[in-house]
């Protein structure tokens, strides 16, 4: 039957890969399995077979497509450069559209739908304040049991959408920030440290009130409409803002593919908050502090590492701030966290999380940082309540606050 | 067939054993271009496991196939319709390494690149080094004898194979050779090497581990024409001082690759030389500076030589890259794989180009010009109609301008299927006759990969069962 909806990997997308194999190795389900059916070559060769007709989307295909993490790694040792993530989306869109069945219609509902429902995201955040604070949190099943790797949520539950903030003195020019759909309730530390560090740089920081969720969970799972919904009323919402940052690296990475290919495009404007503090960093509008404040181990979230080939400057900004950035490993294997991953896949996900857990402990670093909150909390659950886990930019920002409370003493 | 897989999954489990439509798809193709039929995918993890699938296939007549990483150039993996493709990569432990005799056993899954990471803290690693060394497996290095740019002074993977463990087309397991230097007997290892999946099944190998070296250099030699740099190549070999590595890329070849990685190729020289020196710190400052002095006084219009770790990895991630870079170029590629004498490397070279041109088709080439081993490089479109025959027509011509010039088929990715029918161009009917009886010895009923290596009808006298 071949494909049926306009998201379907495409034959100049599909002919880009050469059968090579030089991308196995990277491919976290390939190391577990050895299996060319969840390696990237084995992924697009399903795909090429149902492009030309030979195969169909049958529950096989699904299973095939919905092993991959989309951690994207294969995509960086291609030599044929192929667009890997965007044909896995297009192939979950069709595996969506084709095979319908209830879990994947419910994790549609979930990632298509309810996280753009501001009302739903916040219900959901009390409930899980709450759940956090009876301590029932470590014992629930699945996608509740993930709870136990958030951070503590605080009550009232916070919001940044719809608010301003201004520099001491006069703004030297205006920053949107993202806000996101579960960013801003659960990791609302981090945007905090984004808003106070650019204000200390001079910027007036807007978060506008219509933006909604980036789309990226959704269009993983296939629900490729409902993503594109998602990005065109970010489109609008960010409309007027020369710089758009993005404090979560799996929506920095989506925007960034999906708003628009123009110069005057979304995509085009939105920057990764380790890019921007990183660069403010190095002209010198934010401060290098040197303290020696000991060493961190660098978890490199995905879709900054492979998506966006952001590797220097999460260490960059480590580094200003007086920390050792320690590695971890060598390839940037996914941590397993991959989104809904964990939810459809929990062995796999698990084994992912130990593993990088491993790699993490190894270091004897008490501190880790990630500046994705998938990984976030995949990493909170793995390791015990002894080593730290926290986004660069936010350990930047507690060395810069405690810095300048030295000062003003 | 239902029976067979019955049979393997209440050896193997659910998962360990594949049969749909899909699955037989994605393993019946390896790097090459052929796509083959559908086989029952098996993944055994023991060498008894590996036993026990084969003694499966034969008591249903299945042919067998063994598959590493299906990174194989020749469709040396490829499997016909209703075989048994026997997937090695789980068997990828590492089993034991003797740091001081400086050898390991290891599974036939264990991934080139992991093992040298592996010994990296003893200061040892795997020599033969091929491009794919990040993905390819040691079972398919031993089974297509495989080369690389610094099997110039260590030799190719033959010679650092010391024994292996085989399980043999009627489901014995047999090991040959082993740790003593010279092992009494026939040495049916060096039989084993090269084999391609036609003797056996290899299930454990034990490897010879090189020492790593203490300096570096490589150095970057460009030149005006093909003959310049080819003549350099000659004398530097003659000169006594073999590189560790001496590899050739031609303008098309650099100017694709420059396009891909910038690793600061020149990209108007006809021809660049890239050589590695290792060893100890004074001997390789000699050695520089004789490359450096031959590459002169024939003609190289720059020289540049770098010692550090970080430079000397990008002039090299430029030459690993060629295959990628001429991925780009167009959505196929074929790469052709024949050796010829040090001395007649820029005649074969201009005669290939002929070739290209009579069949347009677009040709680069790169290739290990101390050892002769060339490898043009066509990329094409399959797409466009005709296309795939006319590459074939002209690799076909390629290798008898190559075999016309004293020299040989394959110089490290295999014959497989790919150069089957071209073995005759090179050995005698008696030479085929030989070896068809060495294959019979290990396989009578012809199971093991059949139609791979040697062309049908290479028993002169065939009364043995066909
Ligand atoms: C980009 C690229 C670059 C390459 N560069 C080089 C190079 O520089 N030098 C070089 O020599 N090759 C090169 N190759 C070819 C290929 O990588 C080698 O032939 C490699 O040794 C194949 O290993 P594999 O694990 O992928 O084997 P496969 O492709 O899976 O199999 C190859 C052959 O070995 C047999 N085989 C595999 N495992 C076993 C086993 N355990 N027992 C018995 N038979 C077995 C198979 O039946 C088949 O005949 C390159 C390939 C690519 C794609
Ligand atoms: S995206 Fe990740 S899991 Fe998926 S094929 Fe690529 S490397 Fe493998
Ligand atoms: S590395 Fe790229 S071209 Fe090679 S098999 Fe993987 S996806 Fe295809």
């Amino acid at each position: 039957m071949g494909w049926v909806t306009e998201w379907a990997p495409t034959k100049v997308e599909l002919d880009a890969c050469i059968d090579c194999g030089l991308c196995l190795p990277v491919c976290p389900t390939f190391q577990l399995t050895g299996d060319e059916a969840a390696s990237p070559r084995g992924r697009l060769t399903a795909m090429r077979a149902v492009d030309e007709g030979i195969m169909v989307v049958d529950e096989r295909f699904g299973e095939i497509m919905d092993f991959c993490l989309q951690c994207r790694a294969c995509e960086v040792v291609c030599p044929s450069m192929v667009p890997f993530g965007r044909a896995m989306e297009g192939a979950k869109a069709e595996v969506v559209a084709q095979l319908p069945d209830a879990r994947r219609a419910f994790k549609r509902s979930v990632f298509g739908r309810a996280l753009r429902v501001r009302g739903l995201v916040t219900m959901a955040s009390w409930m899980a304040a709450g759940a956090q604070r009876t301590g029932i949190a470590p014992r629930l099943p699945g996608l509740l049991g993930r709870i136990a790797g958030l951070r503590p949520i605080p009550i009232p539950v916070p919001s940044t959408r719809g608010r301003t903030w201004d520099p001491d003195g006069i703004p030297k020019g205006t920053i949107a920030l993202f806000s996101g759909c579960v960013m801003d309730p659960w990791f609302s530390e981090v945007h905090v440290a984004v808003i106070q560090l650019l204000r200390t740089a001079g910027f007036r920081v807007v978060a506008p009130e219509k933006q909604t969720c980036c789309g990226a969970l959704a269009a993983h799972e296939g629900a490729a409409y409902d993503a594109a919904d998602m990005v065109e009323r970010n489109v609008q919402a960010f409309e007027g803002f020369d710089t758009v940052v993005v404090d979560a690296a799996g929506c920095s990475a989506h925007l960034k593919a999906h708003a628009g290919g123009d110069g005057a495009s979304l995509a085009a404007r939105v920057v990764d908050a380790t890019e921007l503090v990183a660069s403010l960093i190095a002209e010198g509008s934010l401060p290098t502090i040197d303290v020696d404040r000991g060493p961190v181990a660098i978890q490199d979230p995905c879709h900054l590492r492979h998506a966006q080939r952001i590797v220097d400057e999460p260490r960059a900004i480590l580094r200003a701030a007086g920390y050792q950035p320690v590695e971890i490993d060598t390839h940037g294997m996914c941590c397993g966290a991959a989104g809904a991953y964990q939810l459809s896949h929990p062995e796999t996900s698990d084994e992912l999380g130990r593993r990088k857990a491993d790699q993490v402990r190894t270091t004897g670093a008490k501190i880790v940082a990630s500046a994705n909150p998938g990984c976030e909390m995949q990493l909170r659950t793995h390791l015990d309540a002894t080593v730290r886990v926290a986004h660069p930019v936010e350990l930047y920002w507690e060395a810069v606050s405690e810095a300048r409370v030295i000062a003003g003493n | 067939m239902a029976r067979a897989v019955d049979e393997l999954t209440a050896l193997l489990g659910d998962d360990r054993v594949r049969d749909h439509p899909l699955d037989q798809h994605l393993f019946a193709k390896d790097a090459g271009l052929r796509r083959g039929g559908a086989p029952i995918v098996v993944f055994p993890e023991s060498s008894d496991e590996v036993a026990a699938v084969v003694k499966i296939a034969g008591a249903h007549g299945m042919p067998i196939v063994a598959r590493g990483a299906g990174t194989g150039l020749a469709g040396g993996a490829v499997p016909q319709e209703g075989s048994l493709l026997v997937v090695l990569t789980r068997m990828n432990r590492i089993f034991e390494i003797d740091e001081v005799g400086r050898t390991a056993w290891v599974g036939p899954g264990v991934v080139n690149l992991d093992l040298s990471e592996a010994t990296a803290d003893r200061g040892l690693h795997f020599a033969p080094d091929p491009s794919s060394q990040s993905a390819c497996t040691i079972g398919g290095n031993v089974a297509t004898n495989a080369g690389g740019p610094h099997c110039l002074a260590e030799g190719s993977t033959v010679a650092h194979i010391l024994g292996v463990e085989l399980v043999t087309a009627d489901g014995s397991t047999v090991i040959l050779g082993g740790e003593a230097p010279d092992t009494p007997g026939y040495d049916l290892r060096g039989v084993i090497v090269g084999s391609e999946g036609t003797l056996g099944i290899v299930t454990k190998v034990l490897v010879r581990l090189t020492e790593n070296h203490l300096d570096a250099a490589t150095l970057l030699m460009a030149f005006d024409t093909i003959e310049d740099a080819a003549r350099t190549v000659s004398e530097v070999i003659a000169a006594g001082v073999v590189p560790a590595a001496l590899e050739m890329m031609d303008k098309p070849m650099c100017v694709a690759v420059e396009n891909f990685v910038q690793a600061g190729y020149p990209t108007d020289a006809a021809a660049v030389l890239l050589a590695d020196v290792l060893g100890h710190p004074a001997g390789t400052a000699a050695s520089i500076e004789l490359l450096s002095d031959i590459a002169v006084r024939n003609g190289a219009t720059s020289v540049r030589v770098a010692t550090d770790e970080s430079e000397r990895a990008l002039l090299w991630k430029g030459r690993k890259s060629a295959f990628g870079a001429i991925a780009q170029a167009a959505p196929d590629y074929y790469l052709n794989d024949t050796v010829v004498p040090r001395t007649r490397i820029a005649e074969v070279i201009s005669k290939t180009y002929e070739i290209a041109e009579r069949y347009d088709i677009t040709l680069m080439n790169v290739f290990h010009a101390g050892d002769g081993n060339l490898h043009p490089l066509v990329s094409f479109d399959a797409a466009e109609p005709g296309m795939t025959e006319r590459v074939v027509a002209a690799a076909r011509e390629m290798v008898t301008v190559a075999v016309a010039a004293g020299g040989t088929l394959s110089g490290e990715h295999g014959i497989g299927f790919e150069k089957r029918d071209l073995m005759s161009s090179v050995f005698s009917p008696e030479d085929l006759d030989a070896q068809a009886r060495l294959r019979e010895a290990f396989d009578q009923d012809g199971v093991l990969n059949p139609g791979k290596v040697l062309p049908e009808g290479s028993r002169c006298f065939d009364w043995g069962p066909a």
